[in-house]
């Protein structure tokens, strides 16, 4: 067995579109966050950009990252556990149409079953055993599972093989130049994807000295991390609390573009938001800049004015 | 002026979210995912009203006893999370389930059959997909390893499309089974499966509130003030045993309409409903 890669660069620090040169079209990706919230959003923009494509999704709960990076026809494979915009929209369009016309393969998959996938690859073990989709329809759509019956109780188990995603593509709140990570919140499954990935590639928003990142904790030690690029606001539409709030507007205006057809994504969504932004900067002026941002940094201003953010 | 004295109905959504509530014991440990208002508003209700002790997680966020200012249409939110007492993350959540420390979760199904199988992946014609739906999360893990779940839709009703077909909600067969109920699908037990949870006993719905027989089958336990028996046959794809105790189901008092109104001032819960439900509503007894 080959030691696997670390990372052990003093200075991971990389531009944007550096940062997604790590990822290959193809790839198996495991994209950080879940729902609206700390999805890294900028890093799927700029890989769309540079016309990545046939990637395999990994992950549990997920909405608009999935969701985008399907409506610009750069998924081959979804194993992911949920993708949908829950009773705030509903259903994720872009995902749904290109499930439907055949262009992604359904692999769906379920949260506990992809935490012991995960964490098979972390123990450098070839499966994890757990006892639950027995009676379930998985059983039939993953025949790589398998089951066997336990030496030691005699019960029938299921064994799901480990899965090292090739890269996983975060995005945190603060990163020192060495890579070590700080997440504030849920850390949804990024803990588990970074240690279980072959690389992993991560936007902060902000780069501080590591005296500063040890005293708010290190999530993420910097030896499984490859490269880091500061991208404030690289969350955007999705939430990033506590630094700024879900942007519910623009994510409507999203869902709008998307609900006729691909082309009229690709004409309504990715001309203005994605490709006619050459980097994040930009695309933040698109989406209405400073003032904008300032409107989501106020959910902390009281109840009502968070309240509004949902309007 | 005195709030009270002016609430003298109730809504379609607070009469489901305190049927969901009544299903959750004290002094356990219940789980709601995303997505699901009337689910998330139910466990704090109950918290607050018959199950103080209860050790409730909140989907997306783990956080653990939280007390939200007030619910947000994401689940992801830090609104829901405010005031956790502590966080957990995805492992140990469910660990918790597979370990059998989890007594209650909450699903819900496009497709739902008469064993409490439902199917929230895919809808397929002639064996190709025909209709990709978001996923089940961890509801599949969940169906298998947490102790007791409960069932809850709000579209059992299945008014006749254009061609005059009903598409129910409430069905002989799933297309996928996502997540697992009383039976399999080939009719096989759960007691004949090797899995932790007992599976789910109730189920309840925009219609009425069911449970299931010794067979495993759902059986009809009670109605709403404006449904029948008869209009929740027509509305389910398959027939259904009626228990002998077949009763009206309670209405929620004023104070915990207050506390559903209170917690859900953007009616965020409405979104589950269909439009004309949102106006379904209930004299209280009594005022």
């Amino acid at each position: 067995m080959s030691l696997q890669q670390i990372y052990t660069q003093d200075d991971k620090q990389c531009t944007l579109s550096d940062l997604l040169m790590h990822v290959q079209s193809g790839d198996c990706v495991a994209i950080g966050g879940g729902l609206s919230w700390r999805e890294p959003m900028a890093a799927l923009r700029e890989l769309i950009r540079q016309d990545i494509k046939g990637l395999k999704l990994v992950g549990s709960a997920h909405g608009i990252d999935i969701d985008l990076l399907c409506g610009a026809g750069a998924v081959a494979v979804s194993a992911e556990s949920y993708v949908g915009f829950e009773q705030d929209f509903g259903m994720a369009i872009n995902y749904r149409r290109a499930c439907e016309a055949g262009l992604i393969k359904v692999e769906d998959n379920c949260c506990y079953t992809l935490v012991q996938q995960l964490r098979a690859a972390i123990s450098g073990l070839p499966f994890m055993p757990i006892r639950s989709v027995q009676g379930t329809d998985f059983m039939q759509l993953h025949p790589e599972f398998k089951t066997m019956t336990c030496p030691f109780t005699g019960e029938q188990l299921v064994l799901v093989p480990a899965l090292k995603p090739d890269v996983a593509i975060l995005h945190a709140h603060y990163a020192d130049q060495h890579g070590n990570l700080h997440i504030e919140g849920p850390p949804v499954a990024d803990i588990l994807f970074a240690k279980a990935s072959a690389k992993v590639i991560v936007t902060v928003e902000e780069i501080i000295s590591h005296q500063e990142l040890a005293q708010k904790g290190v999530t993420i030690p910097y030896f499984y991390v490859t490269a880091i690029s500061e991208v404030p606001y690289g969350a955007h539409p999705t939430s990033c609390y506590p630094r700024y709030a879900y942007d519910r507007e623009h994510t409507a205006c999203y869902y709008q573009a998307a609900r006729y057809s691909e082309d009229r994504f690709g004409e309504d969504y990715l001309n203005p938001f994605v490709f006619g932004c050459k980097d994040n900067d930009t695309y933040l002026e698109a989406i209405g800049g400073k003032a904008r941002l300032a409107h989501l940094e106020q959910w902390n201003n009281g109840m009502e004015q968070w309240m509004k953010l949902y309007e | 002026m005195n709030n009270k004295a002016k609430i003298q109905t109730c809504t379609l959504g607070e009469l489901m979210i305190y049927q969901i509530a009544l299903s959750i014991e004290d002094g356990i440990l219940a789980f709601h995912g995303f997505g699901s208002p009337l689910v998330q508003l139910a466990l704090h209700l109950a918290k607050r009203n018959h199950a103080p002790r209860l050790v409730l997680v909140a989907g997306a966020t783990y956080g653990v006893n939280p007390m939200p200012l007030f619910l947000t249409p994401t689940s992801n939110d830090f609104a829901m999370s405010q005031g956790a007492e502590c966080h957990l993350n995805i492992e140990e959540l469910f660990d918790l389930a597979a370990s059998g420390r989890m007594g209650r979760m909450f699903l819900s199904g496009l497709q739902i059959d008469k064993w409490g199988n439902m199917n929230v992946t895919r809808v397929n014609k002639n064996g190709k997909l025909t209709l990709k739906l978001p996923g089940g999360g961890g509801g599949c893990n969940l169906s298998c390893d947490t102790e007791r779940i409960t069932i809850w839709t709000a579209a059992h009703r299945s008014p006749f499309d254009d061609q005059g077909h009903r598409r129910y909600r409430l069905v002989e067969g799933c297309d996928f089974v996502t997540s697992v109920g009383q039976r399999t699908a080939e009719g096989i037990h759960r007691s004949g499966l090797p899995l932790r949870g007992q599976g789910p006993d109730c189920l309840i719905t925009d219609l009425g509130v069911f449970d299931f027989n010794s067979d495993g089958h759902l059986r009809l336990r009670a109605v709403y003030p404006d449904t029948s028996a008869e209009l929740v046959a027509e509305n389910t794809g398959f027939d259904f045993p009626v228990s002998e105790n077949l009763t009206t189901a309670d209405l929620p008092d004023v104070a915990l309409i207050e506390f559903i109104r209170h917690m859900d001032p953007m009616k965020i819960h409405h979104r589950e409903l269909s439009q004309a439900d949102r106006e379904r509503t209930f004299q209280l007894s009594g005022g």
